[in-house]
């Protein structure tokens, strides 16, 4: 690898243009939401232990709601996204692909929606 | 970018090297936790459900690893992007670390802590 091609070799990192700046913003704004949703979700399931089975079932019951249910599964999209972009980036990390990294980005992009039509097959009934 | 990655103000080897490990691990753990929970169990959400779930000790021994690395990889998230905004001088950067560190080690204590109740 040339030392050109190992310094645009983390795509998007630091290239301020087209598809891999995209991929970065998004990669850092889902990263950021799944951080903070991962605390909000410690805290809910620990109300099981807090406030016993009555408590976290009370909080269930306001889960069901339909827009929550349609959150819930912006979220399975948010762990897809970050997840296949991710493979993505340790793919480049090691050297795979450089050439046809635009190719492999939408490559990830279409495994990522297939998985989410697959949950969305699921939460469709409980959001309508 | 990948050599500035690495340089210790940029970050450091081992946080760089700890955020792939942790993403395999999550990615693996993550996918049988919404399974499980998406489509195995979908729309018995409740307190009885998770302990089935979990009394396979299987399912526990999956939600604890991906507890544990989760937080790990959620807070050296975070690091990274407050080390891209400008956190910079070595003696903020030490607080920042340790702060991370005390409430990732928090997180997971709890976590564990709160799903224990169906352990036992």
């Amino acid at each position: 690898m040339s030392a050109k091609e190992r310094e645009t070799a983390n795509v998007g990192a630091g290239l301020w243009r087209g598809i891999g700046m995209w991929a970065w913003i998004l990669f850092r704004i889902s990263g950021l939401i799944l951080a903070f949703y991962l605390f909000v979700h410690i805290w809910v399931i620990s109300q099981g232990r807090v406030g016993g089975a009555e408590r976290l079932d009370g909080l269930f019951d306001l889960f069901d709601h339909p827009i929550l249910v349609f959150l819930d599964f912006m979220l399975v999209a948010a762990v897809l996204f970050h997840a296949l972009n991710g493979v993505r980036i340790m793919l480049m990390d090691a050297g795979v692909g450089i050439r046809q990294h635009k190719a492999i980005f939408w490559a990830c992009m279409v495994v990522a929606a297939g998985v989410l039509w697959v949950f969305a097959y699921k939460a469709i009934p409980f959001i309508l | 970018m990948r050599t500035e990655t690495l340089d210790r103000s940029r970050g450091g080897m081992w946080p760089w090297l700890g955020q792939r490990v942790t993403a395999v691990i999550v990615i693996v753990t993550i996918m049988v936790h919404l399974v499980l929970t998406h489509f195995v169990a979908i729309g018995e959400l409740s307190y009885a459900n998770i302990g089935d779930r979990l009394a396979g000790g299987a399912v526990l021994a999956n939600d604890v690893l991906l507890l544990v690395a989760v937080v790990y990889h959620a807070l050296n998230g975070v690091r990274m992007v407050a080390l891209d905004w400008g956190l910079s001088g070595k003696g903020t950067r030490r607080g920042f670390d340790a702060f991370l560190w005390v409430a990732g080690v928090i997180a997971v204590i709890y976590g564990i802590w709160a799903l224990w109740v169906w352990v036992s």
